[in-house]
């Protein structure tokens, strides 16, 4: 069932409505976000996949589902909504009575008051990335968040700028919360899409809300400390001479800065570990110190 | 006198062009360093326009106690676009500080600043009005910078407001140093001939209250200088709207008000409706009002100030 739980008139236009797919009811209850950011398209498409599979299965206790809640930014194609340019991400816990970004991260944070929290992402409009799963070094949210059988894994510590995201207001309230990516900004890719989709049923089973799906395989487990992010020397053109998800061993070619004129190459750039690649540079014009690729060491 | 142009950062471009980050350091006898930073957003061409100013003014000066850095634009692909942010990345380098020395270009430019102005013992970033706004030439103070405040008195601004910390402030560059002042006004993204004389008469001002350089390099008579009122947030209230519409302002910029005057209205433009009537509910004056009308519930429309003695309560109202 779609309603709209928090509306918001504004010029021109017509309202902002801020829309929830629900299935079932009782507990628990699962909330799943996505395109927080306007030009993240996979975590959209995902959710339409898995609203299919609950079509088909009815879950045990609640699902609710917000695929557009940056609606605006969404139809512009932009990050950031037209609300006083900002970041929609920035602003939880948001206030009832603030800016008309404020009021809307207030009304999702409230409308997504459930046991677990699910955030879904792409990549920037730069980078693909491999289906993963960020979260906590610990916790029960580790459980969760490995039973979601996404190829990497992802343990970080949380950082300053977290606080105010969706997640990070989540932990904060008590609530275990996971941060899900895949693919890249402004596309649709079809296999992350799928790989999330799958993901939330995992973790949907893990909750006992419905029968396990087949499990996932998990290509990588780290922490930073087992990744190594290749960064560019120089600006210039980056071309791949790998893909997302690949096994890579040690001194592998992964690309080539080249000169935007006339090819010269100014920079190879290899491996310097066995690994899997989690995230690759595709748009090919770099600055400097700019991300290429990321390499994490691989499960035994 | 020792005059010196640095880069202290260099930009590679994927086009494999370079952008320089400079720095322009006047240095004379031992005395203060006083560091001015202009230009981190791109849309502020009033304070790059004052430190332009300020550079020429201390290019003819025969002697100087102490240490002037000038970074005239810290932004300058930004500026070159008239844009706010940061183009390419669409970052905003007025929230990457103190930066990171490996990071992408704005994060590197943020952490060469800070690692370049730590020195300093006054800092003052140069900015225009807030956007979509016109403001008072102002100076603001991180809440508890009692030598800022202090000094702040000497800019030629109407008005020093001394502010508390907001939820992105331990990224922000005044929150990078112990003595910052952030001078501003105007309109945003353009500039505003009294606002930049005023506040290239209040930075020399201040270079000479701080014995720095000669009174006579101080583009007005010292009695032409302002006196500022000094205000905490408390003093200060905001006027925002409860509808979206187009808000067409009423009253201009400075304007005295008391409680009930009408600062302007919020309008549905395609049914020809006024949707809401924004009033003072206390006595002051405005010192911001917004120019770009679109507005959604919640936005800011003005900001008001008022006296000691008129700091309680919301002005928020709705005919």
């Amino acid at each position: 069932m779609i309603e709209d739980v928090f509306t918001l008139q504004v010029p021109f236009r017509g309202a902002y409505r801020l829309q929830r797919l629900r299935f079932g009811q009782g507990s628990p209850r699962l909330a799943v976000v996505a395109g927080l950011h306007g030009n993240e398209l996979n975590g959209i498409h995902a959710l339409n996949l898995l609203a299919r599979s609950l079509q088909a299965q009815a879950p045990r206790g609640t699902v609710d589902l917000f695929p557009i809640p940056n609606a605006f930014g969404i139809e512009q194609g932009r990050k950031r909504g037209p609300f006083e340019e900002v970041d929609l991400n920035t602003v939880f816990p948001g206030d009832p009575g603030g800016t008309a970004i404020q009021r809307v991260a207030a009304a999702l944070l409230e409308a997504t008051d459930a046991q677990v929290g699910v955030d879904l992402h792409s990549g920037s409009l730069l980078v693909h990335e491999l289906p993963q799963v960020r979260l906590p070094m610990s916790g029960a949210e580790l459980e969760l968040g490995r039973a979601m059988g996404l190829p990497f894994v992802w343990r970080r510590a949380p950082r300053p700028a977290d606080r105010n995201s969706l997640v990070g207001c989540w932990r904060a309230q008590g609530r275990p919360a996971l941060r899900v990516m895949g693919g890249r900004g402004a596309t649709l890719d079809m296999p992350e899409s799928l790989a999330m989709a799958k993901g939330l049923l995992r973790l949907m089973a893990q909750l006992g809300m419905v029968s396990a799906p087949r499990p996932g395989s998990i290509l990588a487990d780290v922490t930073h400390r087992e990744i190594t992010v290749h960064r560019c020397r120089t600006g210039g053109f980056f071309v791949p001479e790998v893909a997302v998800g690949a096994q890579v061993r040690s001194g592998h070619l992964l690309g080539r800065v080249v000169a935007p004129v006339g090819g010269a190459t100014l920079e190879d750039v290899r491996a310097d570990r066995d690994g899997i690649v989690t995230a690759l540079r595709l748009y090919p014009m770099v600055h400097a110190q700019e991300l290429l690729l990321r390499v994490a060491a691989p499960l035994d | 006198m020792e005059d010196e142009r640095q880069a202290i950062c260099r930009i590679e471009l994927p086009t494999l062009d370079e952008v320089e980050i400079v720095r322009r350091r006047f240095r004379g006898a031992a005395g203060p360093h006083v560091a001015l930073v202009a230009g981190i957003r791109g849309d502020t061409p009033e304070g790059v326009r004052v430190l332009y100013e300020i550079t020429r003014i201390l290019r003819q000066a025969s002697e100087l106690v102490g240490t002037v850095d000038i970074f005239p634009c810290a932004n300058p692909l930004a500026a070159h676009a008239g844009m706010q942010r940061w183009p390419f990345f669409d970052v905003d380098l007025g929230g990457r500080f103190p930066g990171r020395k490996d990071g992408h270009p704005p994060d590197r430019v943020a952490h060469a600043l800070t690692q370049r102005i730590q020195a300093a013992d006054v800092v003052l970033e140069l900015r225009g009005a807030k956007r979509a706004f016109r403001e008072l030439a102002q100076a603001q103070v991180p809440l508890g910078q009692e030598r800022a405040r202090e000094l702040a008195s000497h800019a030629n601004v109407e008005l020093v407001w001394e502010r508390s910390p907001g939820p992105g402030a331990a990224v922000s560059f005044p929150q990078q140093f112990e003595s910052v002042i952030v001078l501003k006004g105007g309109a945003g993204n353009r500039l505003t001939e009294n606002v930049g004389g005023d506040l290239c008469a209040g930075v020399m001002n201040l270079l000479t209250w701080l014995g720095m350089t000669d009174e006579q390099l101080v583009p007005v008579h010292w009695a032409a200088i302002q006196r500022a009122t000094h205000v905490q947030d408390a003093q200060v209230h905001e006027l925002r709207t409860s509808c979206g519409g187009m808000f067409l302002p009423k009253l201009p910029l400075g304007a005295e008000v008391q409680p009930g005057d009408e600062l302007g209205l919020v309008a549905d433009p395609l049914e020809a409706r006024e949707l809401e009537s924004l009033r003072a509910s206390r006595a002051g004056r405005v010192v911001a009002i917004r120019e770009q009308p679109q507005v959604f519930p919640g936005s800011l429309v003005a900001r008001l100030v008022s006296g000691p003695g008129e700091h309680q309560g919301k002005v928020m109202s709705r005919d």
